[in-house]
């Protein structure tokens, strides 16, 4: 019954991929002796890539990026948007070609095979790893600031203490809670996209001189074109979200229709609002004075227009932001470790459900812990760019592999959507995406190609014989 | 054939008692095993680690059935979502009814509730269906405000069963809250029969009415369904024709 294919092959385990035959409706995937029911709509898959993603361009990067590239830091965000829309329309067609858990990680093992799906699967594992922790200092700075709103300053060195707690917190919650809190995710997305348009949308109007005190003009790109794109490699993991809502595809009603929207839909949003913030914020305060103010710049800004309940509203929303993005990235980790372990890449124990609570906590306990140990390095820029850099690799690869599947044009490959402009767009976002890579800082290169060469070698002791190129249930 | 699904949360141990299988022996049964995961776990994780057990537990069940004389099969399905979940089964195997379990030995009385938006000739049609030629006592009940209108729809729905030589009697609650009288005339009966209600404020707010029946009456509660199969595709908006027509293939 659920034997696995033969042709899958084994790890040194001795497990097979477990691979077995399903039938894709838009309502439930069936396989031979069960059902598993599609629950999320595109409001929900918005939510996903949305609520990952808000948390970090809007409340963390505003500050950071003026300060290296001006008030062109916009176009760092402009080009973020532009390479993740190259990268949100191959996915998309490869999501609803193959609507199954694991997102990135299942297309580029099934397109291009093992030992690229495994170095893909375990980097997008810390991919997500160094996002959550880059996240969770996000937080810990709005935490110290919602701290001093109310009267009681704390400093700067509460900022990691407070962002470990709330990390164990979110692992812990998420080992235990069994609420439904995806309805409470689309409240707080909901919620935060309606105080940034009243922000953006008066801090706009004032920006542009319609309404209050002009500001002074600035030199664009002060520091030249280089830092721009330095910038939009820096910036770049507010944009990582949208591949999050391919990994609860097998979760996604009417997946032909909803997984496109939700990604690009996203990718579209997130991209308007941050260049919107970059503009409203460089207007406020001129790029050299709002990076003096750094992780939480966009609070000064909202005094500034708002005076101190426009302080309290951004601390507010800061909060909920970043504790979004890092709750949607647990939840993501925990479903990658299970596609990877799934297909016999991680000991199969990695995704064993406990009984008390239903919930993965081996896999959850993955993410948690290596998470902790990046949030005390406290080092917002590197992990954000580690972060990048892994789920970069998986982006062009994912191009590359829809490229190799249109040309093999299996039997099985159907998708619902198709890439317009192919093949200009996945080459270009395949080639963008490796090219992004080029301009981070060194350091950051270094431990991303770390990462890869040691889950190249993890693949090479432990899952040599797994095949997986085109092996579709 | 009338088709009756049955729920079962089937890896918390839910199961149905002795009396349900002979009650249902004149119907086609689709026993529905579900269980319904935190938004943490994959639906397809679940199902790695559970299928073999709650398959078995289905068969087991579906023994039950047909040892009673029924015919019945199952489906099993993991979810996040209970409702949508037993919808779009009941919908897929154009269920009449479904069956909120309960404990019961033999069933001898059945206390049929004509009061909700459902037509009583579906109600009556589906519970003529149920007794057969079994020995089977029904009491029909109605609740109402309207105290002559009230006593001519029930003779009505006497008369029609009467024809199936059934064994009737009726129950009239005037001006009576209907939801208590109804669990009140539930003692002294073995399983309700009652229509489904269109959703509420207060079905929202409290809970669907036939499980509120259910948790108050101890015996099983069998919810006759509209009509109409294609509930699902009109509740899902946005899907046009053609997009629900791409479930066949």
């Amino acid at each position: 019954m659920s034997d696995p294919s033969s042709a899958g092959g084994t790890n040194v385990e001795g497990e097979s991929p477990r691979v077995e035959p399903t039938i894709e409706t838009d309502e439930v995937t069936i396989t031979d002796d069960a059902e598993l029911e599609r629950t999320l709509g595109l409001t929900g898959g918005l939510a996903i890539g949305i609520g990952t993603m808000i948390g970090a361009g809007i409340f963390v990067f505003p500050g950071l990026a003026a300060g290296r590239a001006g008030p062109a830091a916009a176009g760092s965000f402009a080009i973020g948007a532009f390479i993740a829309l190259l990268v949100a329309l191959p996915a998309s067609e490869l999501a609803t070609a193959m609507p199954k858990s694991g997102g990135g990680y299942y297309y580029i093992s099934r397109g291009l095979g093992t030992l690229p799906g495994a170095v893909v699967g375990l980097s997008l594992w810390f991919g997500l790893v160094f996002a959550t922790a880059f996240y969770l200092v996000g937080f810990g700075y709005y935490a110290v600031d919602t701290l001093a709103e109310l009267g009681v300053p704390v400093g700067d060195g509460l900022v990691i203490p407070l962002a470990l707690l709330f990390g164990a917190g979110v692992t812990v919650l998420n080992v235990t809670g069994t609420e439904n809190a995806a309805k409470l995710q689309n409240g707080i997305v909901a919620l935060l996209l309606s105080i940034l348009i009243v922000f953006l949308g008066y801090g706009g109007l004032d920006a542009l001189g319609i309404v209050g005190e002009p500001s002074a003009p600035e030199q664009f790109a002060p520091f030249g074109t280089m830092p721009v794109l330095t910038t939009a490699a820096l910036v770049f993991t507010s944009y990582l979200g949208f591949a999050q809502v391919a990994t609860v595809a097998g979760e996604i009603r009417d997946p032909g229709r909803n997984l496109p929207l939700a990604m690009v839909g996203s990718v579209l949003v997130v991209g308007v609002l941050y260049v919107a913030a970059i503009f409203v914020a460089t207007g406020a305060f001129g790029s050299e004075r709002l990076s003096t103010f750094g992780e939480t710049a966009m609070v000064e800004v909202g005094r500034h227009y708002f005076g101190p309940a426009g302080a309290v509203a951004i601390v507010f929303g800061g909060l909920l932001a970043t504790m979004s993005s890092a709750n949607a990235s647990v939840l993501s980790t925990s479903r990658a470790i299970y596609a990877v372990s799934k297909d016999a890449l991680l000991p199969r124990r990695a995704s064993h459900i406990n009984l008390r609570y239903g919930t993965p906590h081996v896999a959850l306990g993955m993410a948690g812990g290596p998470i902790l140990v990046l949030v005390a390095t406290g080092r917002v820029e590197l992990l954000a760019e580690v972060a990048s850099f892994l789920h970069l690799v998986t982006y062009g690869l994912l191009c590359v592999a829809l490229l190799a599947l249109r040309r093999a044009d299996p039997s099985w490959y159907d998708p619902d959507f198709r890439v317009p402009g192919y093949p200009v767009v996945p080459i270009l976002g395949a080639l963008a995406s490796f090219a992004l890579i080029g301009f981070m800082q060194r350091t950051s290169q270094l431990v991303g190609i770390g990462i890869m060469l040691a889950t190249a070698g993890w693949y090479a002791y432990y899952g040599r014989d797994v095949t997986l190129k085109g092996v579709v249930e | 054939m009338t088709r009756v699904l049955v729920p079962l949360a089937i890896l918390e141990g839910e199961s149905v008692s002795t009396g349900l299988p002979t009650l249902l022996a004149t119907m086609d049964v689709t026993v529905l095993g579900y269980h319904v995961l935190p938004e943490q776990t994959p639906p397809d994780q679940a199902r790695l680690q559970y299928e073999d057990r709650a398959t078995a537990a289905l068969t087991d069940l579906v023994g039950a059935f047909e040892a009673a004389g029924g015919s019945a099969d199952h489906r099993l399905v993991f979810t996040h979502d209970r409702e949508r979940t037993v919808d779009r089964v009941a919908d897929e195997v154009a269920a009449d009814a479904y069956a909120v379990t309960g404990a019961t030995g033999s069933v001898d009385r059945l206390l049929v509730a004509l009061t909700g938006d459902l037509v009583v000739d579906r109600i009556t049609a589906f519970v003529a269906e149920l007794v057969g030629d079994r020995e089977i006592g029904v009491t029909l009940f109605l609740a109402t405000d309207d105290e002559p209108g009230g006593r001519d729809s029930i003779a009505a729905a006497a008369d029609s069963l009467a024809e199936r030589a059934l064994d009737i009697e009726t129950i009239l609650a005037v001006d009576e809250p209907p939801l208590e009288a109804l669990v009140e005339a539930a003692t002294t009966h073995d399983a309700i029969v009652m229509g489904e209600r269109s959703p509420s404020l207060r079905s929202f707010l409290l809970g669907e009415e036939a499980d509120r029946v259910a948790a108050e009456a101890v015996g099983p509660v069998l919810v006759v369904r509209e009509e109409s199969t294609d509930a699902a595709t009109t509740r899902e908006q946005g899907i046009d024709a053609d997009r629900a027509s791409q479930r066949e293939d």
